[in-house]
């Protein structure tokens, strides 16, 4: 493997971020402290440009330890318009609780310094989508958590702020050595750093009697002991990022520790690095498509774990989350909840994209997959994150909007008290009638959260459910890989449920309260912006869904294999006549 | 295009709501009058375009073949696994339904012209939102689409109740969406293990509900161990979301609460049309889809409704709030239907069919009424009220209709629905069942006719106590200042005239009304019919074919739309 000019070509947009990174430092120190976020936007605009000039469709192009494919593109678009939305929401972070410590802490708002970071962490994300190597890969998640540690302690200088950082700082540093232990068990099993290797060398173990390596000789009884810990760990490091069970308990401390702006980018973009590392697991067992190399038993062993381990992961963390939730009062304590409950839904359709891909023959027992009809399990995660990601900036944008609230004043006695931090749900009370829009497009992303019809939420939903049950939907004798996922959406479904008690209760308080509290929405317009765009993007996505979820299901596939033919084309259009054979019979009853 | 295509006509029908709440947001800063002017005129448009559109069915030729009236059919998610299309055609089943919501939208905001005087801009294009809602769910040919517009309704009645509610309007919309969502999110899953199942054993993924019930007929779920009993689950799961909807006892408890906060309006719309959505799920996809499942569970299904019934009457009996009563009312009235519709014979079938409609009517007519009454003396409180009917005439003689209509005196339409229930009940009884279950089917069916006189106690009783005998009205009302100005008022009229002429009209020749839906009804119970049919037969001697069924059970394949060709009185035949 070797780094070539080509490899620096693929990685332009990211090395453009660096490059605007490095202007938001200086240019904050001549052209004033706003100045940042302009750099940043405009780099991020030029990185966007760049790489839709690069190539997308077709075969992967791979250089060095960077492989540029149809998910990786897709991974890219996601994280670059997802990061110029909380861009806008970040410069328009006002966040005054350091002013009002007694340590006289300066708030600085939207300095340059944020702006930069905030470009390196986006740098690294793109990185992860883009890894083909386990170095590439762990280096790019460092550098998403690096620059996370940096935003989090300039934010916010007090108590709170100062626990949020350290924790996230010390539980990061944790979920990284964990990751890292799952790298190290698969450089053991694959013998090299190359991802494509290591699948290559798990799909033939067991099908060739012993396979050596640079490492040495590994037998599938070896695989059989490393595969579970591989995978054990592994999952904690994502789990981590996606703020999942067992790694989800720094959430809600964090999220109500910083300021909206700062936990719009908590809530999403770490999920998104989650989301690649588990899809690139999925796929190591799965050989290229058109490939034809049989997959031995290993990996038919490597992705029933995963799925079984997914699945019970995905419905705990549903579960807790939303059980967490419901008892909040804090708003970015409940918003972290549901953050948690929204990355057991990614998880699910995580474990269906497993379940799918191994065959019948393995953990899942006596059902033979016959015609399954099956939506891709990944194409459908990349779609909910999607949508998550619209209506979690949207809201995280609303509030970073709203900033501040005057306190219950009455205009008789005295000067108007200090604005106070909106912190908890009674402090949404009566937004309806003093911030009609902010009121309303909360609702609206709430609504899709919550996965109500005809809002985004509700189509993610579909797909991840589609997907779950399609697994041995065809197979002749009911299994128990089919049970497992009905009870997987079950779960699902019913969390969907809870969850609506809690998004209900922010609506109720938006809409059914009054309140004497006052107007000002102090938060930069930016962040109003942001919002607006936000809601824009989920009410255009209810009404037009198609195309982000072919692009979603595209992505997806190229990293399953499985192929997607558009059925729009085989089915009769909206002129022709409905099948007639249908009432023929009908009428033979 | 051409605008008078039926299915051009069908999108504007569902459409125009939504176009006159647009212009009441614009308009909305031209004053209260402005606006409930110009919603009005959008529920007025709507009715007329509506009315024009269920009469241009009646003379077409898809109404005399049974097929799907101005279908539209566009892309919306497609790819993939999904074909969803949005996909709206009127048949049989939905016809009267589709009229229903057009007609008790324009209730609805006719009687909320005085009682809302808050956030008036936000309550018209709510109202007018959930119209499309409704029209929507009856006309969607889609299974998705449905569900879509099945969900949504919630969205708008829960800004209803929740912002123009009375005192516990918080917790009364809360509990409304959580029930029925959680319900509902079960159906969903239901219905799309439907479209797999499809999917994987015919080949042709498809989201269209014609083409899964064709699907489903040739390739049924399975019943057995092997095939994971999936379509018990399957049933079971739309059983979940539509008795939340209906609601069938022991799911109701959101039902009383819902309504004793909900305004007027939303109570109209809510009693008149939402709880037929349930009872149109089960005939649109469980009987069709299900039969076998159906079948299994009807006997079940029968007697809840029977104990729905009774049930709902006595707690009715016991109320004192006159909204409640009339919430416990409808509670027991649905359960007619449930009955009627799991007997699966198929006179009681349409009967429950008709009494959709007839409970629509009359119930949307006391709500509205209760709401008026409400306007006038601040209580609902039975005990607080008395002598109205000398303070209000007009308002007394339409009350009294409703509850004719209600307890099914002959001559109004509550009679018909009801005798055909429990006509086909007892045939059912009698006639339909294994032995071991006979004494079970009666037992339920004559529950069934002692709901009705307990339907005429609870209702006569009320209104006795609040119309008639000495006035006890609160001491502000007591004076004979504002005696001129207590009884209906033009608009209120106007609300309930409608109402009151299709109870009487449909009392009067039932068979306008029984004769549209009646083969579209029959084809979608029959599946279900058959089924049960051969699960009440010994083992041996299953009729598996429609001959054997055809000797045994003359109505199940005959006609059975009109009164006069009611099967002989069943207790000739045993």
């Amino acid at each position: 493997m070797t780094t070539s000019f080509e490899t620096f070509l693929l990685l332009a947009p990211e090395l453009v971020l660096i490059l605007a990174a490095l202007v938001a430092f200086l240019a904050s120190a001549f052209a004033g402290l706003r100045a940042g976020w302009l750099v940043a936007i405009l780099g991020l605009g030029l990185a966007l440009m760049i790489s839709g000039d690069q190539p997308t469709a077709g075969a992967a192009v791979s250089s060095g330890p960077v492989t540029l494919d149809g998910f990786s593109a897709f991974m890219r678009m996601l994280i670059y318009t997802g990061g110029l939305v909380l861009c806008l929401v970040q410069a328009g972070d006002r966040f005054r609780a350091a002013v009002q410590t007694d340590s006289g802490g300066v708030h600085r708002h939207g300095s340059g310094e944020e702006a930069g970071t905030f470009l390196i962490l986006l740098a690294g994300l793109s990185l992860v989508g883009l890894a083909n190597d386990l170095v590439l890969l762990f280096v790019g998640l460092e550098l998403v958590s690096i620059p996370t540690y940096i935003l989090l302690s300039l934010k916010r200088s007090d108590a709170a702020g100062q626990e949020a950082s350290l924790k996230y700082f010390y539980l990061s540093l944790i979920a990284s050595a964990l990751f890292l232990y799952a790298v190290v068990c698969l450089y053991g099993l694959g013998g090299s750093t190359s991802l494509a290797a290591i699948g290559s060398q798990l799909r033939s173990l067991g099908t060739t009697p012993v396979a050596t390596t640079v490492v040495g000789t590994i037998t599938p009884s070896m695989a059989a002991v490393l595969l579970p810990v591989t995978l054990g760990m592994a999952l904690a490091g994502a789990a981590f990022r996606m703020a999942a069970v067992p790694m989800h308990f720094y959430a809600p401390d964090v999220y109500q520790g910083t300021s909206p702006g700062n936990a719009a980018v908590l809530s999403t973009l770490p999920k998104i690095a989650g989301v690649v590392v588990l899809a690139r697991l999925v796929a190591l067992a799965i050989p290229p498509l058109g490939n034809g190399q049989p997959v031995g038993p290993v990996a038919e062993t490597f992705l029933a774990e995963l799925w079984h381990l997914v699945a019970v992961v995905a419905a705990i963390t549903m579960t807790v989350g939303n059980c967490m939730a419901l008892m909040q009062t804090n708003l970015r304590r409940l918003l972290a909840c549901s953050s948690i409950a929204h990355a057991g839904y990614l998880l699910v359709g995580i474990a269906a994209a497993a379940a799918a891909s191994s065959s019948a023959s393995s953990l899942g027992g006596n059902s033979l997959t016959a015609a399954s009809a099956s939506l891709d399990g990944l194409g459908a995660t990349l779609f909910y994150l999607a949508t998550y990601l619209a209506a979690t900036i949207g809201i995280f944008g609303g509030l970073t909007y709203l900033g501040h609230r005057w306190p219950e004043w009455s205009a008789t006695s005295q000067d108007r008290p200090p604005l106070e931090e909106i912190e908890t749900i009674d402090d949404l009370n009566g937004l309806a009638s003093t911030n009609p829009v902010v009121a309303l497009s909360l609702a609206v992303f709430l609504l899709s959260l919550a996965g109500i019809p005809p809002f985004p939420g509700f189509w993610g939903k579909l797909s991840l459910v589609t997907s779950a049950l399609g697994i041995d939907s065809g197979a002749a004798v009911f299994g128990d890989r089919q049970s497992w996922f009905i009870g997987l959406t079950v779960v699902l479904v019913l969390n969907a449920a809870i969850a609506a008690g809690y998004y209900l209760r922010l609506i109720t308080a938006m809409y059914f309260k009054t309140t004497d509290k006052g107007t000002q929405a102090d938060g930069g317009l930016s962040a109003g912006l942001a919002m607006v765009v936000c809601l824009v993007v989920v009410l255009s996505f209810s009404l037009r869904p198609r195309g982000l979820f072919t692009s979603a299901s595209e992505a997806g596939s190229t990293l399953t294999g499985t192929l997607v033919t558009d059925v729009a084309d085989t089915m009769p259009g909206p002129d022709e006549p409905i099948d007639l054979t249908m009432q023929a019979s009908l009428e033979e009853f | 295009m051409n605008l008078l295509a039926p299915s051009t006509h069908l999108l504007l029908v569902i459409l125009m709501p939504l176009v006159g709440a647009g212009i009441i947001w614009l308009v909305g800063g031209r004053g209260v009058d402005a606006v409930r002017r110009c919603a009005v005129t959008t529920a007025v448009l709507t009715l007329l375009a509506a009315g024009w559109l269920v009469l241009r069915y009646l003379g077409s030729d898809e109404a005399a073949a049974g097929q799907p009236y101005g279908m539209v059919s566009v892309p919306w998610l497609t790819g993939g696994m999904f074909d969803i299309r949005l996909s709206i055609g009127l048949d049989g089943l939905s016809l009267w339904l589709f009229g229903l919501s057009a007609l008790l939208s324009l209730t609805a905001i006719l009687v909320s012209w005085e009682a809302i005087t808050e956030r008036v801009v936000g309550f018209y294009v709510l109202l007018l939102v959930l119209e499309t809602a409704m029209l929507g769910v009856f006309a969607a040919r889609d299974i998705i689409l449905f569900y879509v517009f099945f969900e949504f309704t919630l969205v708008p009645l829960f800004f209803l109740i929740g912002i123009w509610g009375h005192d516990e309007r918080r917790r009364a919309a809360v509990t409304f969406f959580i029930y029925t969502l959680a319900g509902s999110v079960l159906a969903f899953l239901g219905l799309v293990t439907i479209v797999l199942w499809n999917a994987s054993h015919t080949g042709s993924v498809t989201f269209d509900i014609d083409l899964l019930t064709a699907g489903l007929a040739a390739h049924p779920l399975p019943m057995d161990a092997e095939g994971g009993y999936l379509q018990w689950l399957v049933f079971a799961a739309l059983l979940v979301g539509f008795a939340v909807k209906v609601p069938i006892v022991p799911f109701h408890t959101w039902l009383p609460l819902a309504h004793v906060e909900a305004p007027t309006g939303g109570s109209v719309d809510l009693a008149g049309v939402l709880l037929k959505i349930g009872i149109y799920g089960f005939l649109r996809f469980s009987l069709p889809m299900l039969p076998d499942a159906t079948a299994a569970f009807a006997p079940w299904l029968f007697a809840l409704g029977a104990i729905g019934i009774v049930y709902g009457a006595l707690v009715a009996l016991v109320q004192q709030d006159l909204k409640r009563l009339i919430a416990y009312s409808s509670v027991s009235h649905m359960g007619y239907i449930v009955m009627g519709l799991f007997a699966l014979e198929p006179v009681a079938v349409e009967g429950a069919n008709l009494q959709l409609i007839n409970h629509g009517l009359s119930s949307a007519g006391l709500f509205a009424l209760v709401g008026m009454l409400y306007e006038r003396f601040h209580t609902r409180s039975i005990s607080s009220l008395g002598g109205v009917a000398t303070r209000a005439p007009w308002l007394t003689v339409l009350f009294i209709l409703f509850t004719f209509s209600s307890i099914g005196l002959p001559g109004l339409n509550g009679f018909v629905g009801e005798f055909m229930i429990l006509a086909g009940s007892f045939q059912r009884a009698w006639t339909g069942v294994a032995s071991s279950l006979e004494q079970q089917y009666l037992l339920f069916a004559a529950l069934g006719v002692i709901g009705v006189v307990l339907g005429a106690w609870y209702m006569l009783w009320a209104v006795e106590r609040v119309f008639f005998g000495a006035s006890r009205l609160p001491p502000s009302h007591q004076t004979d200042a504002h005696a001129e100005s207590l009884d209906l008022r033009w608009h209120e009229l106007a609300a309930l005239a409608p109402l009151a002429v299709f109870a009487l009209w449909i009392g009067l020749t039932p068979n306008t009304f029984l004769q549209p839906p009646a083969e579209t009804v029959r084809r979608l119970t029959r599946p279900a019919s058959i089924a049960f049919a051969d699960l009440m037969q010994p083992a041996g001697h299953r009729p598996s074919d429609n001959q054997t069924l055809t000797t045994e059970h003359p109505a199940a394949l005959q006609p059975a739309a009109t009164l006069a060709t009611l099967p002989p009185s069943a207790s000739t035949t045993p």
